[in-house]
């Protein structure tokens, strides 16, 4: 795939010097090269290293596997809301780049990308050879078909139009006109108003399936067209959802030993409880869970299952609204409130209580070491004292901050943390636990209250998903000219190196205005029954399902 | 008879009426289609998006003209949606708008489309009712025959050793709740905390293939309940016929014991437990809820948990039909039955 190529992409060299001087962790290197289109196996040479071997010499062809899962209803790929839909439909519909829990992009229906220097143009190099399973070529023409649905901000709950803002026009909320052209039929350029360095990232993302020509959601179990090596076979929500091997087409992936090991795999619901899923796994009605949570993790281990372990940026956020009105008043609106807050909790009291210390301490910042240009600025000292004294200099020391949080296992733990150690702290607090099929209904309203959030690939993602003025996800109300302009600026280096310097000016609004507690970074687990590969937990919880295979 | 049976069925329909009104409305709050809106949606929807997600589909309109259509007594809605795209209530997805049926409601047969299971509600409920059949088949034929023996055993000698023991049997296996004995049984027979490993904690497999092992726990679940309640009416029935003139005549004649609990009394002993178990369907219908959440059982019950927590609206609404049907019928055949059973009863 790098035939076509000849040159690397000059800040990738860099990198390869900042990590093998150990400035740069091998994650991070992988990372930011494979972004600027270098191939994993080219960027592993860069470092003097061999990029490691697939499970696929491991694994055997054929088996069923049956995996403990959430099965949600189907819609359209761009406004997917849980990683589990993607599970089903990534039988047929694939990715153009995926991302691996090392931090490379690796491409897929690509077949290598190149970004010039300032992130402002994007040539893509389609794969050639890939057909549609109704006989088609797939060709530049879908890329671009998909980009262009992508940047359509009309559809309700289109997803990808945020990861896709900067090819937006403000007025039309539709993809601006020649941003998106066709060079050849198998090369793809994007031209974009204003640098962006997160569009691969953005390919790679659950909600960025490739879909045929004429697709209808209404109709995609029905016809159900697609480049992958499955079909599905049945859906039924929240039962199960079977996909099976499309015998009748020739993936592109068994040529490119990519795998497609399993003839059949099963999705099976046990609803929201991990007691159910224990009592699944010891009747052996499943093989593997979807993800494993808190204290079972061991108990998992316990019954004899494999466990896989993932550090990753997915975290929760406990956060005051800053918009949100209390009684006619905004609390949360003064700065010295927030910080009181901050400097109340000790996230390692957190992490403890909350997630059994299965993760990494954080700052509060929403961004980390394992994320390409985090800088590594303090957040702002555990001091429950001070905490108090500006809390009460705010003139808010009786008022009762009322907490909400989902009724689950570690997200209500860990606020509950929270909420104990303010009280410690002399705060006056009130916990409120909504379930899980009302919590999300107001989620970005209530005036203080936890989310969950997931794993992005870079260090600006979250903070433009989250904290951006006026961005639909923007639950803590924050609005911050500075930081906004800041944002725009970090979005537009493709040189993590220079970037960190402005990320570490974002990391410290961050901590100094109390946007939000952000205690600790997760670990993700998952298991299975011995015997399988290929089935390790993905660090952003992406639809790997070609890799896996019964052990040969 | 005949008109009593018009009465009784026109209750049924009443009570359908009032009750499926009491849902739609309780389904149709606002805060309730906002729910709506954002599962099927999109869970991070702005206000805007749900608003105008509810008003493309329908929901926006008033509530009676709503349950009107589902009724279907008004014709469905056709609404072109801000996003150009047309919606009815009874078009199909790809049917072109003028082949569409005006009316589509329960009186013309149609259930409705259940937003969950993206199917309609007349697909999905047959087959949670079979799955649910099943269950309750099984938890009959375990419940009956040991309730009736047990209740026999007690009831025939009042005050003894036997009678004490088994009544203490009926009266906890009453008192504990599904919820209970429920977890109780898991935790005991389908897990390794006390070494006794044998049947499995979840019957999802049990939908597409049945075993002794997972449908034990489940079952037993269910009619241990209803077993003990029953026992106790038979065994109450049976010491009742047990003191009767003619058993004591029986008696003095020199019939052996064994021959007179068979043939003199268990007759008449029986017809009052016919209508406690009738009764104790209805009563069943609320187990199954439980259990079938517990163990993960895809039947009625299940699917009536899964539409409430989802706000499915139509799906609620049908689990509701077909719920007040199942009490007044099996009301309705307690009572006709009564009157085949006992003579000395008429129905006027």
């Amino acid at each position: 795939m790098t035939s076509s190529r000849n040159s690397i992409h000059p800040a990738a060299l860099m990198y390869a010097e900042e990590a093998k001087s150990g400035q740069l962790s091998r994650r991070e290197f992988m990372a930011r090269t494979t972004a600027l289109g270098v191939t994993s196996a080219a960027a592993y040479g860069l470092l003097g290293m061999t990029a490691p071997a697939h499970a696929a010499g491991h694994a055997q062809q054929g088996g069923t596997l049956r995996m403990q899962m959430e099965v949600r209803a189907l819609k359209d790929p761009r406004t997917y809301d849980w990683t589990q839909i993607a599970y089903i439909t990534a039988g047929w519909l694939e990715y153009l780049v995926e991302y691996n829990s090392d931090g490379s992009f690796a491409p897929m229906l690509l077949d290598s990308w190149e970004v010039n220097e300032d992130a402002t143009q994007y040539t893509l190099n389609v794969r050639q050879g890939v057909k549609w399973n109704d006989g088609t070529d797939f060709t530049a023409e879908d890329v671009a078909r998909n980009i262009e649905m992508w940047c359509d901000k009309t559809v309700e709950g289109n997803s990808m139009a945020g990861r896709f803002a900067v090819l937006v026009d403000a007025t039309t909320e539709k993809a601006v006109d020649g941003g998106i052209e066709i060079v050849d039929p198998y090369t793809v350029r994007l031209n974009l108003p204003a640098s962006d360095i997160s569009l691969i990232a953005g390919m790679s993302d659950y909600p960025a399936a490739i879909t045929p020509a004429g697709f209808n959601p209404e109709t995609m179990l029905d016809n159900p067209v697609g480049t992958g090596p499955y079909l599905p076979e049945s859906l039924e929500v929240g039962v199960r959802a079977v996909i099976v091997r499309n015998e009748d087409h020739e993936w592109w992936g068994y040529a490119a030993g990519k795998g497609g090991f399993l003839d059949r795999i099963e999705y099976i619901d046990y609803g929201q409880d991990p007691s159910a899923w224990v009592a699944a796994a010891a009747a052996d009605e499943v093989d593997m869970t979807y993800e494993t949570v808190g204290e079972f993790v061991d108990i998992f281990s316990g019954i004899g299952w494999e466990g896989s372990e993932v550090a990753s940026a997915a975290t929760i956020a406990i956060r005051p609204n800053q918009l949100a009105e209390v009684d006619g008043t905004t609390p949360y609106a003064d700065k010295r409130v927030r910080q009181a807050i901050a400097m109340a909790v000790d996230p390692a009291v957190c992490l403890e209580l909350g997630y059994s210390n299965l993760g990494e301490v954080a700052r509060n910042q929403h961004v980390g070491p394992m994320h390409p240009a985090w800088a590594d600025v303090p957040g702002l000292p555990y001091d429950p004292a001070k905490a108090l004294e500006l809390l009460t200099e705010a003139g808010m020391a009786d008022f009762e901050m009322e907490i909400t949080s989902i009724d689950d296992d570690w997200r209500k733990n860990t606020t509950d943390a929270v909420a104990a150690q303010l009280r410690d702290a002399g705060f006056n607090v009130k916990r409120t636990i909504i379930p899980g099929s009302t919590f999300w209904n107001d989620w970005t309203k209530y005036p203080f209250s936890s989310t969950n959030w997931n794993h992005r690939p870079l260090d600006t993602q979250i903070l433009g998903l989250a904290y951006r003025s006026g961005e639909a996800w923007n639950e803590s109300g924050f609005a911050n000219a500075e930081f906004d302009a800041l944002l725009a600026e970090a979005n537009s280096m493709a040189d993590a190196e220079a970037r960190r310097e402005v990320m570490g000016k974002l990391q410290t609004i961050m901590s100094d205005e109390g946007v939000t507690l952000q205690p600790y970074w997760r670990s993700l687990y998952r298991h299975a029954k011995p015997g399988f590969v290929g089935w390790d937990m993905h660090i952003a919880y992406l639809p790997q399902i070609y890799k896996i295979g019964l052990a040969a | 008879m005949g008109l009593f049976i018009l009465r009784r069925l026109g209750v049924m329909f009443l009570t359908a009426l009032c009750l499926t009104f009491i849902v739609f409305w309780l389904t149709n709050l606002a805060p309730n289609l906002e729910k709506l809106a954002k599962t099927q949606g999109n869970a991070r929807m702005s206000d805007d998006a749900v608003v105008s997600w509810l008003a493309n589909r329908g929901y926006a309109q008033p509530l009676p003209v709503k349950y009107a259509q589902w009724l279907g007594v008004a014709p469905g809605y056709v609404i072109e949606g801000s996003d150009g795209q047309v919606r009815g209530r009874c078009i199909d997805p790809g049917q072109p708008v003028g082949e569409a049926p005006s009316f589509c409601g329960i009186l013309q047969g149609d259930w409705g489309f259940s937003t969950v299971a993206k199917e309609n509600v007349s697909e999905v409920l047959p087959q949670r009712l079979a799955n649910t059949g099943k269950l309750m088949f099984w938890v009959m034929m375990v419940m009956v025959p040991g309730a009736l023996i047990i209740g026999v055993l007690a009831g025939m000698r009042e005050g003894s050793r036997t009678d004490r023991s088994l009544s203490t049997v009926s009266i906890v296996s009453t008192a504990t709740p599904e919820y209970v004995s429920g977890v109780v049984f898991i935790a005991l027979f389908a897990t390794n905390t006390f070494g006794m490993q044998w049947f499995k904690g979840s019957a999802s497999s049990a939908v597409q293939d049945a075993t002794f092992e997972n449908f034990f726990l489940p079952v037993m679940t269910i009619a241990l309940y209803g077993m003990g309640y029953i026992a106790r009416m038979t065994r109450a029935s049976m010491a009742e016929v047990m003191t009767a003139q003619y058993i004591r005549t029986a008696r003095l004649k020199g019939v052996s014991f064994p021959k007179i609990v068979l043939k003199h009394a268990l007759r008449n002993a029986l017809i009052a437990p016919f209508t406690v178990i009738m009764l104790q369907i209805p009563w069943l219908l609320n187990g199954v809820v439980i259990v079938e959440t517990l163990f993960t059982y895809q039947g009625f019950g299940w699917e009536l948990v899964r539409a409430a927590s989802n706000n499915d609206i139509e799906m609620l609404l049908g689990v509701s039909v077909i719920s007040v049907f199942v009490v007044l019928l099996t009301q309705l055949i307690s009572d006709i039955g009564y009157v085949f059973l006992n003579p000395r009863i008429r129905i006027s």
